[in-house]
């Protein structure tokens, strides 16, 4: 399953789509906002039509390079607050190694090729610096 | 022609909208067309060393040649590092 959504997700549902007689391994990987300075929470921008695209390959990618078995990713997007999850990632595979393996390649990837940005959200509501001339603080860098 | 521009992110934020209608002559290619947006939106300057072009959806190189009604997606880099 491959989703992208504002709702928090349900890690649970999230694992029981990969369940399957002949997998003997399902590893899970949460991907969460950690508490910084002056981060509130963090602001996720998504190409959709592209990120899903590319979700599914990777998936596919996955299938190929490691012979899982099946894999789900899920992205939060709009503001996900501290300690809330914002991608997750679940692997199912006959054995713990590829499904290990898997799962780190996949999320080395989201990160690297998936369309999503995040933008930090902190206590201020202006996000220039007063000045006017630094540029704001807050970056746009890649998931999670 | 004419094609949909995408921006995402920063570059969403320099140009001010995440959306715009482009007319091009035909034959024109998406380098092209990166061109005329970074003389219009001259601070996206200095990006496009960075910025990854998309086609209805696919990454594309910058010599492909754009067709009516086509979307192009200017996405600033999406490597995060660490984090």
């Amino acid at each position: 399953m491959i989703e992208i959504q504002r709702n928090r997700i349900d890690v649970d549902s999230i694992v029981n789509t990969v369940r399957r007689d002949d997998a003997g391994a399902i590893v899970v990987f949460l991907g969460t906002v950690r508490s910084d300075p002056d981060v509130r929470a963090l602001d996720y921008e998504v190409y959709r039509p592209m990120a899903l695209r590319t979700l599914a390959e990777l998936v596919e990618r996955a299938r190929e390079k490691f012979g899982v078995l099946d894999m789900s990713i899920v992205h939060r997007v709009g503001r996900v607050p501290i300690g809330g999850d914002s991608v997750v990632i679940a692997c199912a595979a006959a054995h713990r190694s590829e499904a290990f393996a898997a799962c780190a390649w996949t999320m080395d990837e989201v990160k690297r090729i998936v369309p999503i940005w995040k933008t930090e959200a902190g206590p201020r509501k202006a996000r220039f610096k007063s000045d006017g001339h630094r540029r704001r603080r807050a970056s746009h860098r890649k998931v999670p | 022609m004419l094609v949909q521009v995408r921006l995402f992110a920063t570059y969403r934020e320099i140009v001010g909208v995440g959306q715009l209608s482009w007319t091009l002559r035909n034959g024109a290619t998406v380098g092209q067309l990166v061109e005329a947006v970074l003389a219009r939106y001259p601070r996206l300057s200095g990006h496009e060393d960075s910025m990854l072009l998309a086609v209805n959806h696919e990454v594309v190189r910058p010599d492909l040649v754009l067709r009516d009604g086509d979307e192009v997606a200017l996405l600033p880099p999406v490597s995060g590092g660490d984090r």
